[in-house]
């Protein structure tokens, strides 16, 4: 494939080492006000709350958490339709975090988006050619004819027939609209693709479709994707490394096998055992942590950890009171597995992850932490028997201190 | 008797666009306390026969066109209005997806629930309202009698939809009829709804219909399973046996098609090519002809039955020991069906004829 737009030059070796995106101490706040005609500050909802991540060359990073977790408004704020209250966002070595005019403009070059909704995101009123080519507009990219020759060579890189160009989008499916997306964010020949649950409004037999093309186009061109969705299942098999998001921040980072197989936070072991496997026999042995009421409001979060009104391994240690006045920070308790919580040692081997892990439980251990109530499926038993750890020769978790701020 | 008993259910819609087949031809039974799933895509016709049962079918463009709805031994399709309307919520009760639509935004939980209740009973304002607080107990609502002044708004999504099961079984219905209950929901919160719906209904011995997307959502919460394409059942059997032994085309390619939580990590997503068919065309041939890797060429004109997969086996229609049954003409092996894919020697799937839109062939010039 030949892009239109001219190459970039190789990266040097010292550039290729370092991440394309360094995120640091990411906060986007917006303000809650009140009042018609003297508007009063009332406080604010902290949506995304102080973050940090980075992103390897060529890597597909997921981003996981519920609704309201703040996940969208960390994607927005990379590509900045969100100017960030706070933190560094540094894309290829340049903090692009309060760029404006002609930098920011230069910068998006890099960094497109591919949205949710193939419906809203597309104008009705442009055709298909117009709508992937409006890119190459804005940034005044080749001539005419040269950005006739970039739409049909997109068309068919994202498996649509060239001829397609001069349709509308309401003669598409919604399979095909989000194909139109996707060639619209690759008209610029990005290095970085934020992708904000982008089959999440498909039909089920229509998302590997598109998983598969992003897949593909990622191996061709390279890219590196931001991937964000509330599909544990779908983030997992898409990503390389994902971080968990809950209430603003970050709980914790690890490689897809690494959440998968030894979650280290209570919340992503609730997060891995809620999602329901199409299998019978494995949903049935399997036991689900429920979680108690719903996420808090990230205007106003719980103190300490946010995750400690709901966490049921708070519950289990008799709660300590060290999770309701510390926030715990991320740690990188093993080599590149990061966890913000004051017992993930505790979470290590514990029967909870062995069971969302869908490993091999001794008959009698079941959940502790089980009330009458029925929030865990499991019968109460008081005896827990320690479930020797996933793989032999895996690293010990260590025990965690974290320092205090 | 089943339960419920569905022969040859035919529903269209008039529109101006034209005319919509949107179930063409749908039988399936239900026995007292079984649990079903109604898997496929949207616009399956898996809600459309749902509310063709309950009558409720948008009017006047949805119409019956055809079969017969038993309920009880009762013919629904028969009943005058008022007959259906006592059926609904006693006999049968709905969970719909955001319950924001079915709850009444300006009056109070309290008022909701005991109109539901004294609606079908004769009940006093303190007993209705006593077993008000014993339902949403039941459903976990924390501090029922303070929330029972509250109003829908002020509850949040989780909240509702535990709402909406306590209402759908005040009246302790044989059958309940959930539409995508957890669709709106967070995955933490499915959790806790999914977990609540399954006891519930196996508590006390209600008839439960779920309607999904989601084959993980059914994987756990049913014993059988229709699985539904363009308006008809393409395969139907008990859960385990389904995913045990997928058998038609399209079940085999909706299983290749999702992540696995389990999966392999080099394991590759097959997707299903194309689209689903334009359901304004009445039906000719298979309905997932143009999409199928396993097509004939009789798969173009002509419909297949629903027949079991092994011939010859009697024919069970309820019960955990239902048989297996698909509609197709040239199913998958097992072996094919596990990797999803045909594997016989130089079998290619039979080209379109004329006329047709070719999806499978489109996709693989393009190279998707």
């Amino acid at each position: 494939m030949t892009a239109a737009v001219p190459g970039r030059p190789a990266p040097r070796a010292a550039e290729a080492d370092r991440p394309l995106l360094k995120v640091d101490g990411l906060k986007v706040h917006f303000e809650i006000k009140e009042g018609i005609i003297f508007e009063r500050y009332v406080g604010s909802v902290r949506a995304v709350d102080g973050i940090s991540f980075e992103l390897r060359r060529g890597e597909t990073f997921g981003l996981v958490g519920e609704s309201g977790c703040g996940k969208s408004t960390t994607g927005r704020a990379i590509v900045r339709i969100y100017r960030p209250t706070a933190g560094r966002i540094e894309f290829d070595g340049i903090d692009i975090a309060n760029l404006e005019g002609a930098a920011l403009r230069h910068m998006r070059r890099r960094v497109q988006m591919i949205f949710q909704d193939p419906y809203a995101s597309l104008d009705p009123r442009m055709t298909a050619g117009s709508i992937i080519a409006e890119p190459l507009d804005i940034h005044d990219i080749g001539s005419k004819a040269d950005r006739q020759d970039r739409i049909r060579e997109l068309l068919p890189l994202v498996g649509l027939d060239a001829a397609y160009g001069v349709r509308y989008p309401h003669e598409f499916s919604g399979g095909q609209r989000q194909r139109i997306g996707v060639a619209r964010a690759l008209a610029l020949d990005p290095d970085l693709i934020v992708a904000d649950e982008p089959i999440s409004a498909l039909d089920v037999s229509i998302q590997a479709q598109i998983l598969n093309l992003l897949q593909r186009l990622q191996g061709r061109l390279g890219l590196t994707y931001l991937f964000i969705a509330h599909d544990l299942a779908v983030i997992r098999h898409i990503s390389d490394r994902i971080a968990v998001m809950y209430l603003g921040r970050l709980v914790e980072i690890a490689s897809s096998r690494d959440l998968n197989t030894r979650p280290l936070h209570p919340y992503s072991v609730a997060l891995l055992s809620a999602v329901p496997i199409p299998d019978p026999s494995i949903e049935r042995r399997r036991q689900r942590i429920i979680l108690r009421g719903d996420v808090p409001s990230p205007a106003a979060p719980p103190s300490g950890c946010r995750f400690h009104t709901r966490c049921w391994l708070r519950e289990r240690l008799g709660n300590p009171e060290r999770c309701s006045t510390e926030e715990p920070d991320l740690l990188e308790l093993e080599t590149g597995h990061a966890v913000a919580c004051h017992f993930a040692a505790d979470v290590a081997g514990s029967v909870e992850q062995a069971l969302v892990t869908g490993q091999r439980v001794p008959v009698a251990a079941t959940p502790a932490g089980a009330d009458e109530s029925g929030e865990v499926l499991a019968p109460a038993d008081a005896t827990v028997e320690p479930v020797a750890v996933v793989e032999p020769g895996a690293p010990v978790v260590p025990e965690t201190t974290a320092p205090a701020e | 008797m089943a339960l419920l008993d569905v022969q040859d259910l035919v529903v269209r819609f008039r529109t101006h666009d034209g005319t919509i087949h949107a179930v063409n031809g749908v039988s399936f039974e239900l026995e007292a306390g079984e649990t079903l799933g109604l898997v496929g895509e949207s616009g399956c016709g898996k809600s459309v026969t749902n509310l063709a049962i309950m009558r409720l079918l948008p009017k006047p463009a949805g119409r019956i066109e055809g079969g017969r709805v038993l309920f009880d031994g009762l013919d629904v399709l028969a009943m005058s209005e008022s007959e259906v309307r006592d059926l609904r919520g006693k006999e049968i009760a709905m969970i719909f997806q955001d319950p924001m639509t079915s709850l009444n935004p300006v009056l109070t939980i309290e008022e909701q629930i005991v109109e539901t209740i004294r609606a079908h009973r004769r009940m006093s304002m303190a007993d209705a309202r006593k077993q008000t607080i014993q339902l949403l107990e039941m459903v976990g609502i924390p501090g029922p009698e303070d929330r029972l002044k509250s109003f829908p708004h002020q509850f949040s999504g989780g909240m509702r939809q535990r709402v909406m099961i306590a209402m759908a079984l005040a009246l302790e219905p044989k059958l309940l009829v959930a539409d995508e209950p957890t669709t709106a929901l967070d995955v933490t919160i499915q959790a806790q709804v999914l977990d609540l719906l399954g006891r519930l209904t196996t508590e006390g011995g209600t008839a439960l219909i779920i309607i999904t997307h989601d084959l993980g959502v059914v994987a756990g919460m049913t014993q059988r399973i229709n699985v539904m394409y363009a308006g008809f059942i393409v395969e139907t059997a008990p859960t385990d046996e389904l995913f045990a032994r997928p058998s038609h085309p399209y079940t085999v390619g909706l299983l290749h098609s999702i992540p696995k939580v389990t999966e392999r990590e080099d394991e590759e997503l097959i997707p299903i090519e194309g689209r689903p068919p334009d359901m304004r065309e009445a039906p000719v041939g298979c309905p997932f002809a143009a999409r199928c890797a396993w097509r004939l060429e009789q798969c173009w004109t002509e419909n297949p039955v629903l027949r079991p997969l092994d011939a010859g086996a009697r024919l069970v229609t309820t019960g955990p020991k239902a048989t297996h049954r698909i509609a197709c003409h040239n199913p998958p092996t097992a072996d094919e069906a596990h990797e999803g894919r045909p594997l016989r020697a130089g079998f290619r799937a039979a080209p379109a004829p004329a006329g047709r839109i070719d999806e499978l062939a489109m996709a693989v010039e393009a190279g998707t």
